[in-house]
């Protein structure tokens, strides 16, 4: 026997007092905020104690960085922050690295340069500049050290108690658009992204403030990339705007949860949160924002994966657009589920038939009726990907088994060109004649950058490449636990004599992440790909379906 | 098998178109040409040299030397042409010379074993696909061990379940040879399933002297014996992908250094 797990097992901050939460209930604004509202189960004094924790930052600390994945809001208590607005601070200055490219004879060298023992560092620990330690690792912050000239080189706005910021990025994971650093000592409240849907769920102000900011900032551009809604006017494209819903379902780290499930077998439609069931009647249509969902139709007794859908797809058009057109009611041809957590904007029906459906060319075509031209064996391979969110990848290691002879040369070309030690696994995960390999996929939602504290996991400026700057990564191994497909390990890193480098403090190996950077540094491409002799290995992107015979979107 | 893919097939009429001309511009050319044995000793030489930079590519995959599978299917076309240039070179099959007996045979040896291993590469990936397992090679041993410790484990539970020792005495008899290491490669190697058979076969002995609840462990027994059977396609398979070269390598660098001899020897003797 044992207690029921619950939400607030684990506190985002465990050291938050109740003497911290009666304080934080006086200050503005969450003292605007109506605490009535709250139902018992989840009271306001109980978000504040359990989805909040309060963070101490000195002048220069980089507080959110532009280009990250987060998951939290901040709440300014004390001090004086700055948004950088134009333009963008360096790169090294955000502890990133700069991905410049290997000449051919530097590239060649590693052949006498690479040390017999791997994963050997020949810079010195404390030359990883800007990284500023925390009271545990995962408090770690990347510091600006000369406040004054980022002042004078780059055009800011501030923050002062009561701002709120980051809240956009939390809640659509979505990247921060923009870097905020403490510009004197700072005293912020970090309020995670569980905490901040139960307030905007129960706060009408609260929400109010968000929708608009995001309703203002982003929804037109958003709404304007749809073809659908790109021929409408300035005004029309105003009116879907207000009209605009917004929804999220899943969990937003859902591949702890997926990780379990997969591991019990329970895959499919039956086992995700349902978002709109077949056969019910839709009163507008679903739009992507984040994150993935999976279109399914009944099938016997099972659900059949007729397509998926992500950022910018919509669900329900053809459906609203058929009875608009012919004036009888049409129902869903198809279930939509969540695929983890997938943020939504709901048009209203009435809307669309105002503004949106006498632009359109046409009908739009259903997902369902691309399914009526392929077989159950057609399909598999995309119910397949579906199920094991392969979907996400931008760049899956895809090795077709009846080819690959197992000769290793992919291991081997990784390990020459990375220091001795390979970036992948050749194993993983088959279906048919395909094996998708554990190397890093370079997601379309890369849920490894939620959560790094010092941001070295990163994209990269061209190509969009998740890569991890070796000299910022503090090892605590936050990406590797996040990522749900296992493509990234820790390593322990070495000197030069090829000793292990231990911790001072806990005389423990220091270790570094690492995973697949496409070889971003090397001439020539991923040396896995054209190391094959027997064209069995490729990189593919399974966003757009082609993979699957346009089965996306 | 993995048949020759189509766009390789313009390389392969290339190659023929090349060694066509090259035959008849050297038997009706021969006064002209003067030592027709040298372009062709030197064309062969080089060609020798060009088909071991194959290895040479592969130590080098930090550089952009263009795709392995391109270097491969020059090797290929390569090995064809070099085979042919020898029998246009030394135009009968066995010479008589020792030295000469020397290169013919690791020429032959060479051709062989990369035949052997162009043919191999495309007949048993698909193979290894068929068992539906995928295995690394270098972790089947301790596959193997996991699968004898459950067996073993499951054996002693039946025992002490049903106070019976039938099927652990017919355990240590048979199935624990059949754990121990991997059997029956040969018959792996020439696409025979004789491990499944020989499971099935000590299903069916036993089986008839076994209670019900006896006859469940049994399958289970047979279950992880069919599993085994996969790891055991694996290996044989597997070691024979790797093992090949193994025996092509080193035959081709000592062709090499028998050729450069050759060379060398005509060079001082013969010009």
């Amino acid at each position: 026997m044992m207690a029921r797990p619950q939400r607030w097992d684990a506190p985002f901050g465990p050291e938050m007092s109740e003497d911290d939460v009666a304080e934080l209930m006086s200050e503005h604004p969450i003292s605007k905020i109506n605490a009535h509202k709250f139902p018992e189960q989840t009271p306001l004094t109980g978000i504040l104690r359990n989805d909040t924790r309060i963070i101490n930052y000195q002048p220069g600390d980089l507080v959110v960085r532009s280009g990250d994945y987060g998951n939290s809001a901040f709440l300014v208590l004390e001090g004086r922050l700055r948004v950088v607005i134009a333009p963008e601070l360096p790169r090294d200055l955000l502890g990133r690295q700069s991905v410049a490219k290997k000449s051919t004879l530097t590239a060649l060298a590693q052949l006498w340069t690479n040390r017999r023992t791997p994963e050997v560092r020949s810079y010195r620990q404390d030359e990883a500049t800007g990284v500023r330690e925390g009271r545990d690792r995962a408090t770690a912050v990347v510091f600006l050290q000369d406040v004054p000239a980022v002042l004078d080189q780059h055009q800011t706005a501030v923050l002062s108690e009561g701002a709120l910021f980051g809240e956009l990025a939390a809640l659509g994971r979505i990247p921060r658009t923009a870097s905020v650093f403490a510009e004197t000592s700072a005293r912020l409240l970090e309020i995670r992204w569980q905490g901040l849907r139960e307030i905007r769920k129960y706060d009408e102000g609260f929400r109010r403030a968000i929708d608009e900011r995001y309703r203002e900032n982003a929804l037109k551009v958003a709404l304007h990339k749809i073809p659908e809604f790109s021929g409408l006017d300035e005004t029309a494209l105003q009116e879907v705007a207000n009209s605009v819903l917004f929804e999220t379902h899943g969990g937003f780290d859902w591949y702890i949860s997926f990780q379990k499930m997969r591991g019990a077998g329970k895959q499919g439609a039956a086992h995700e949160p349902v978002i709109a069931r077949q056969g019910d009647y839709p009163d507008g249509v679903l739009m992507v924002r984040a994150g993935f969902a999976r279109v399914s139709v009944k099938l016997g007794n099972g659900d059949r994966t007729v397509s998926y859908i992500g950022a910018g797809d919509h669900f329900a058009m053809a459906e609203l657009y058929d009875s608009w057109a012919s004036g009888e009611t049409h129902t869903l041809q198809a279930s939509l589920t969540a695929l983890g957590y997938v943020d939504l904007l709901r048009v209203p029906a009435p809307i669309l038939e105002k503004y949106v459906f006498p632009t359109m060319g046409g009908r739009p075509r259903s997902p369902v009726e691309r399914a009526t031209t392929r077989t159950l064996t057609d399909d598999s391979l995309l119910e397949w990907a579906v199920n094991d969110r392969f979907i996400n990848g931008t760049q899956a290691m895809l090795i077709d088994l009846d080819r690959c002879v197992r000769c290793d040369d992919c291991v081997r070309a990784c390990a020459s060109t990375h220091g001795g030690n390979p970036r992948f696994v050749r194993h993983g995960r088959t279906f048919d004649h395909w094996m998708v390999a554990n190397a890093c996929m370079h997601c379309a939602d890369p849920v490894c950058m939620i959560g790094c504290p010092t941001g070295a996991i990163h994209r990269t400026e061209q190509g969009g490449m998740v890569v991890i700057n070796d000299k910022t990564c503090i090892g605590c191994g936050t990406c590797a636990n996040s990522c749900p497909y296992d493509n990234i390990r820790l390593v322990d890193i070495r000197d030069v004599s090829g000793n292990v480098l231990l911790d001072e403090d806990s005389q423990r190996p220091i270790q570094k992440a690492t995973k697949c950077d496409l070889c971003a540094t090397n001439p020539g491409g991923p040396a896995c790909v054209r190391a094959c002799p027997h064209d069995a290995l490729r990189r593919v992107n399974f966003q757009g379906g082609a993979v699957f015979g346009g089965a996306s979107g | 098998m993995r048949s020759v893919r189509s766009e390789h097939l313009i390389y392969w009429v290339v190659l023929v178109a090349i060694f066509a001309v090259l035959t008849i511009d050297i038997r009706w050319s021969a006064d002209s040409l003067g030592e027709p044995l040298r372009l062709t000793g030197y064309l062969l030489y080089g060609v020798m040299f060009l088909l071991a930079f194959l290895n040479v590519r592969k130590r080098l995959s930090m550089i952009p030397l263009g795709r392995a599978s391109f270097w491969l299917l020059l090797h290929s076309l390569g090995g064809v042409f070099a085979i042919a240039l020898y029998w246009l070179h030394a135009p009968i099959l066995w010479p008589s010379g020792v030295y000469e007996q020397a290169i013919a045979a690791l020429v032959y040896g060479v051709t062989a074993t990369g035949m052997f291993g162009y043919v191999i590469q495309r007949v048993y990936p698909a193979r290894l696909t068929q068992t539906g397992l995928e295995v690394i090679y270098e972790r089947i041993p301790g596959e193997i061990a996991r699968i004898r410790s459950d067996a073993e484990a499951m054996v002693i539970d039946c025992t002490t379940t049903t106070g019976s020792d039938t099927l652990a005495r017919h355990y240590f008899e048979t199935f624990d040879w059949y754990f121990r290491r991997p059997r029956f490669a040969f018959s792996y190697l020439f696409g025979g399933q004789r491990g499944l058979q020989w499971v099935h076969q000590q299903w069916h002995t036993v089986g008839r002297y076994l209670s019900a609840q006896e006859s469940a462990f049994l399958d289970r027994l047979t279950e992880l014996g069919y599993e085994k059977t996969r790891l055991d396609v694996h290996y044989a398979l597997q070691s024979a992908m790797k093992s090949w070269l193994l025996v092509h390598v080193p035959l081709s660098a000592a062709l090499l250094v028998m050729a450069t001899w050759h060379l060398i020897l005509v060079h001082v003797y013969a010009l």
